[in-house]
């Protein structure tokens, strides 16, 4: 069975004591997670509304962001992603959290939300307003979404190899699905399935993630893939199945530091109608819009962070 | 929208790539390449032209270069009639200059401005005049709108803090292919071109090239014309051999490209298109005139050949690699080139590249 993308909201993880609520207040924060040993101080202080986090289980995400290696030799020329798209899609009912300083903070937010995951953020101050907007923003986004769209069914058998092919699977921008074992029957909207180990993807190639992925798509091919994106190597996008169309997620993982400056986006499907939210860019409007009839295609002029394109027929 | 082909991106003949070529533009009834003059190459030398201890250029004999050229190619008496062959009033006009190796080696603005000139002088108004190039730093470098006339738009397709954008390129004019498993499979066309320009005047300089083997025509009206082009290099192996051409076919470049004016003054024989080294530049003192950009890029490749054996360096067609490495060197370089891509360019329709049928006309000022 899929899961439905629940749109759950990021929390704030705050380990300060209650003489801080001023500056969380004044940044926007309304409510946060705390210590549990801190709970019953902050509540006697009364300023904000919080509730108590243990987060010994959680699982430790990185900051998402972008590492830009011009000096390392390497197979490509893309920048390397700090993603955990993968690990949310491992592991749907897991708690995380992030550690996150500044600016990241609202990206790490934006794609806890993004993928449907149960994660906490531990900011520091000056993180504390990029949370308070991005958590306006995800609010105004309205309802649980539906089902995330999968070209691709991805046996995870756990390994860390198979952990590293959906990795870069994410950050490529190749919609899959996991599944413990093959379904039976057969999902008729997957085009491709992909088990490690298997005579079309043997476990000696899967010593090369990078090359796997490649194989990977070189077997679904560019045409069947249900989301393309042009212009920007570090946007990973995402996309959700609503009532009457689709949900285009996009995130600039370099927007803890720089803004994309126009991104081509094709998605299959025709979809004469369209709106945009994007986080920070309330005015902003998609340029060159085009819906023929295997594809729609648009150009967002700038993309801060977080940007969601619902279309619709 | 049309599509001129749509081949899977995969597995063209022998090791090329196969090319979607995605446009809604028709051909011109008469294309501007080759254009009127196949197989014609005019090449001008002014001793004058430029001196080589300060590179300055005397803009007066590059004026008498440009009235020569042109003359001679069209065969007017009147510098205003031989213009007037290819441009109209009513014209849009691009100048596609090359920056990639300056502010050493650009295409002169002195010479930039005497075309300028003899458009204006056709009754195009300067507010339908552009001088454009792909990266802004690099135009700035130049600093062009001190040499032309008030009006005169002098433009990039990409801002300096906006490397990469796509904003400047035409969503709906592009080339698909993957070379190396590139994630970002377009290139698209400089949007100038699609949204104003009716007519494109190519002006090149003369310069050995890393990867292609030379830079010249063919280059600058397709890398210089298409975003995310960079990525056919890789490592030591470069797919410009069929690439460059394939731009360069793209309508509407095949039809609005009506002239080629080579900027042959100072020039690059080794380690192009940059010159960061000035060893490895020289000064032909020439301007060149034609419509067929294969025919030129013919007659570049034997002068930076000829340039390269006077200098001990062995040919651009040496694929050996036993000679990739560092290209202080000019035994050296980091790619094997492919100066094969004039040949493959005539091929796809862009010009004459046999060596019998190639007329040159020689003028010294």
């Amino acid at each position: 069975m899929m899961l439905l993308m629940l749109a759950v909201l990021p929390g704030l993880f705050w380990e300060e004591p209650p003489d801080s609520a001023a500056a969380l207040r004044e940044a926007g924060i309304v409510s946060a997670r705390v210590p549990p040993a801190q709970l019953e101080a902050w509540k006697q202080a009364g300023q904000l509304s919080v509730e108590a986090a243990d987060v010994r289980n959680a699982v430790k995400v990185p900051p998402p962001g972008v590492q830009y290696r011009p000096n390392e030799a390497s197979a490509t020329h893309s920048p390397w992603l700090i993603a955990s798209g993968w690990r949310f899609l491992r592991n749907p009912r897991g708690s995380f959290l992030y550690d996150a300083r500044g600016a990241q903070v609202a990206l790490a937010a934006a794609e806890a939300f993004c993928f449907g995951a149960n994660a906490l953020v531990r900011a520091d101050r000056a993180g504390l307003k990029p949370f308070a907007e991005m958590l306006d923003f995800l609010r105004g986004l309205g309802e649980n979404t539906g089902p995330p769209v999968a070209d691709i069914g991805f046996i995870d058998d756990g390994s860390g190899a198979a952990g590293e092919v959906m990795n870069l699977m994410v950050r490529n921008n190749l919609l899959f699905q996991v599944f413990a074992r093959p379904p039976r029957p057969a999902d008729a909207r997957l085009k491709l399935m992909v088990q490690l180990g298997s005579r079309e993807f043997p476990l000696e190639d899967a010593k090369n993630p990078g090359m796997t992925a490649h194989e990977v798509r070189a077997k679904l091919t560019d045409e069947k893939r249900s989301i393309r994106i042009y212009g920007s190597a570090v946007v990973v996008a995402r996309l959700t199945v609503l009532p009457d169309g689709i949900r285009v997620h996009l995130l600039n993982y370099a927007g803890g530091e720089r803004k994309v400056d126009g991104l081509r986006v094709r998605v299959l499907g025709q979809y004469a109608k369209h709106r945009l939210a994007a986080a920070g860019s309330p005015q902003e409007e998609l340029l060159d819009y085009t819906a023929e009839a295997d594809a729609t295609e648009f150009t967002l002029p700038e993309l801060k962070t977080y940007a969601v394109v619902d279309l619709s027929r | 929208m049309q599509l001129a082909a749509a081949a899977p991106l995969v597995g063209g003949p022998g090791d090329q790539p196969s090319y979607r070529v995605v446009t809604r533009f028709q051909p011109a009834a008469k294309p501007g390449m080759p254009g009127p003059y196949p197989g014609r190459v005019v090449r001008v030398h002014a001793e004058r032209s430029i001196d080589p201890q300060t590179d300055a250029v005397n803009r007066e004999v590059v004026r008498q270069m440009l009235a020569a050229g042109m003359q001679s190619l069209t065969g007017e008496r009147r510098p205003a009639d031989a213009w007037a062959r290819f441009i109209a009033p009513q014209d849009v006009v691009g100048i596609k200059v090359n920056c990639s190796g300056a502010p050493q080696i650009r295409s002169s603005p002195e010479v930039v401005a005497g075309i300028v000139e003899n458009v204006m002088a056709v009754g195009v108004p300067a507010k339908q005049i552009y001088v454009y190039e792909r990266f802004a730093d690099q135009m700035q470098s130049v600093n062009y709108p001190s040499y032309l006339p008030a009006g005169v738009s002098v433009v990039a397709a990409e801002g300096k803090l906006q490397r990469g954008t796509v904003l400047g390129y035409d969503p709906r004019t592009y080339v698909e292919t993957s070379f190396f498993g590139e994630d970002d499979t377009r290139s698209n066309l400089v949007r100038l071109i699609s949204d104003s320009l009716t007519k494109i005047i190519d002006v090149p300089n003369a310069k050995e090239h890393q990867a292609s083997g030379v830079t010249g025509c063919l280059k600058n009206i397709s890398y210089g014309n298409f975003s995310n082009v960079a990525r056919s290099h890789e490592k030591e192996k470069t797919f410009t051999y069929s690439f460059i051409g394939t731009l360069a076919a793209v309508e509407p470049v095949h039809s609005r490209v009506v002239l080629n004016i080579m900027d042959g003054l100072a020039g690059v024989w080794h380690a192009g298109p940059f010159s960061q080294n000035r060893r490895f530049r020289f000064y032909p003192k020439q301007l060149w005139f034609g419509t067929d950009p294969v025919a030129m890029d013919h007659k570049l490749i034997d002068l930076i050949e000829a340039k390269r054996k006077a200098e001990g360096a062995i040919s651009i067609f040496d694929q050996s690699r036993a000679h990739l490495g560092d290209n202080r060197d000019p035994n050296f370089n980091r790619y094997i080139r492919e100066p094969g891509h004039v040949e493959y360019a005539s091929k796809l329709g862009l010009g004459v590249f046999d060596a019998a049928k190639i007329k040159v006309q020689e003028i010294e000022l």
